[in-house]
């Protein structure tokens, strides 16, 4: 590196704040990146799949009801949704399942979720950076229970006689295809509010931290 | 372009991964056709099945109760025409790897004790209706049949061309029937009359109607269902 002698605090100030720009660095566990990799190719999978099957009779209105354009489905026709979805099941769920264990094993559960003191600042705080942050925590906090019941009611609704005692939680067969369907757009919405709460926290770096 | 782009330093490390999940999407629009989820479904539908045939017991499925019936929830689906069968004509055919094959007339179905059963009747379009079926238990006219030991599967070949196959496992549930009866009255032509399969534990292309042949098998068929043979899963099980 040559530095012209007359102004020696150029590089100084770029080398310090190079250094501290890396230490700034957001860096994610591997198994963090694994997790989000998996999780977003499955759903693209399972909700592209499952609009598909959506589509072979309507949730909503049944065969008159409006069907969605093919420019989201997956598969073809209802034969081939089902195949893709009833592959992508596998991955979806046993990725939450193993990233749970994760999570418990590994007590990231303790420090990396909403807790208490989020709620607390979300009530009180004055902070604006502090409370973007415990929504983003509450945000993706609040999607685990969304995400277990999309495999809940898929399973209740895939196996409702091996399964009786699951499909009955959930009152009548048309309840059930609207939980399920429902989570759908609650995951999209989720999916949202995620990348734009980490835009907010930790700027693209964060975003792209956990992806890289 | 540079009117679109946001002008920062990672505008083109973010450009690539815009354009590589878009990419994504070509890809998967390109791998919508049939074709591909064939692919999939050959990968995936030997894992599906192992786990279905795990799930299956033969004990009964929980019933509904006769006030839970859903009489208009049950659609009507036939691949192609609506057989109209002679009921006094009417011969069911029980033959292959039995030692007693036979044909039965619906009297002497009907003098079978009638099993009735009040379950949910699960479309693989995503419908569902609760439906009271009555009929003989499968499993009654196959050990009249007197199934040879090395028998696993069961075909049922139907009076407008359908076809259908099954595991003999689910054939013998408790509440696989012969069906001559919905929702109380005799069965009507459109449900199936004389005589169609029913069962809350298969999807309902598995439940033949105007079944006319039940036939024994040791292995599957190349064909082993109509709807199967396009492309469905073929073990069904719910």
């Amino acid at each position: 590196m040559s530095t012209h002698p007359s102004s020696p605090a150029a590089p100084m100030t770029s080398l310090v704040s190079a250094k501290k720009k890396a230490q700034l660095l957001p860096t994610q566990a591997f198994q963090a990146k694994l997790f989000h990799w998996i999780n977003l190719i499955s759903l693209i999978i399972m909700t592209a799949s499952g609009l598909q099957i959506y589509n072979a009779n309507p949730v909503f209105g049944g065969r008159a009801g409006w069907h969605f354009p093919d420019l989201f489905l997956l598969g073809g026709w209802l034969a081939g949704g089902r195949k893709w979805h009833f592959a992508a099941m596998w991955f979806f769920s046993l990725n939450l399942l193993w990233y749970g264990v994760y999570v418990f094993v590994s007590r990231r559960w303790q420090r990396r979720y909403a807790s208490a003191s989020d709620l607390q600042v979300l009530q009180t705080g004055q902070n604006p950076k502090r409370k973007n942050y415990a929504w983003h925590r509450v945000a993706y906090t609040a999607i685990i229970p969304v995400l277990l019941l999309a495999i809940l009611s898929g399973l209740a609704m895939y196996k409702p006689a091996q399964f009786h005692w699951l499909s009955a939680l959930f009152i009548n067969w048309q309840t059930l295809r609207t939980v399920h369907f429902i989570t759908v757009p609650v995951v999209l919405l989720f999916t949202l509010a995620h990348s734009f709460l980490a835009l907010k926290v930790g700027n693209f770096r964060l975003v792209k931290s956990m992806f890289t | 372009m540079g009117l679109i782009l946001p002008q920062s330093g990672l505008s083109r490390r973010r450009l690539l991964q815009i354009s590589g999940l878009s990419g994504m999407g070509v890809l998967m629009g390109g791998c919508g056709t049939s074709l591909f989820a064939d692919r999939v479904g050959q990968t995936f539908e030997p894992l599906n099945q192992i786990v279905e045939e795990a799930l299956l017991s033969q004990n009964p499925v929980p019933e509904f109760s006769s006030s839970a019936i859903e009489p208009d929830q049950l659609l009507i689906n036939t691949f192609d025409m609506t057989p109209q069968l002679d009921p006094l004509q009417f011969r069911l055919t029980i033959d292959g790897e039995v030692g007693r094959p036979m044909q039965l007339s619906m009297a002497d179905i009907q003098a079978i004790p009638l099993t009735s059963m009040v379950i949910r009747h699960v479309c693989v379009e995503g419908w569902a209706a609760i439906v009271q079926w009555g009929g003989v238990r499968l499993q009654d006219l196959i050990q009249l049949a007197q199934p040879k030991p090395g028998a696993r599967y069961v075909y049922f070949k139907s009076a407008d061309g359908y076809y259908e196959s099954w595991d003999l496992a689910s054939s013998v549930h408790p509440q696989t029937l012969m069906a001559y009866q919905k929702n109380g009255q005799p069965l009507p032509i459109e449900n199936g009359a004389p005589l169609r399969l029913a069962a809350p534990i298969k999807l309902g292309y598995k439940q033949s109607k105007w079944v006319t042949q039940i036939t024994l098998v040791n292995e599957l068929l190349p064909t082993k269902g109509y709807w199967e043979d396009f492309g469905y899963e073929w073990f069904g099980g719910i």
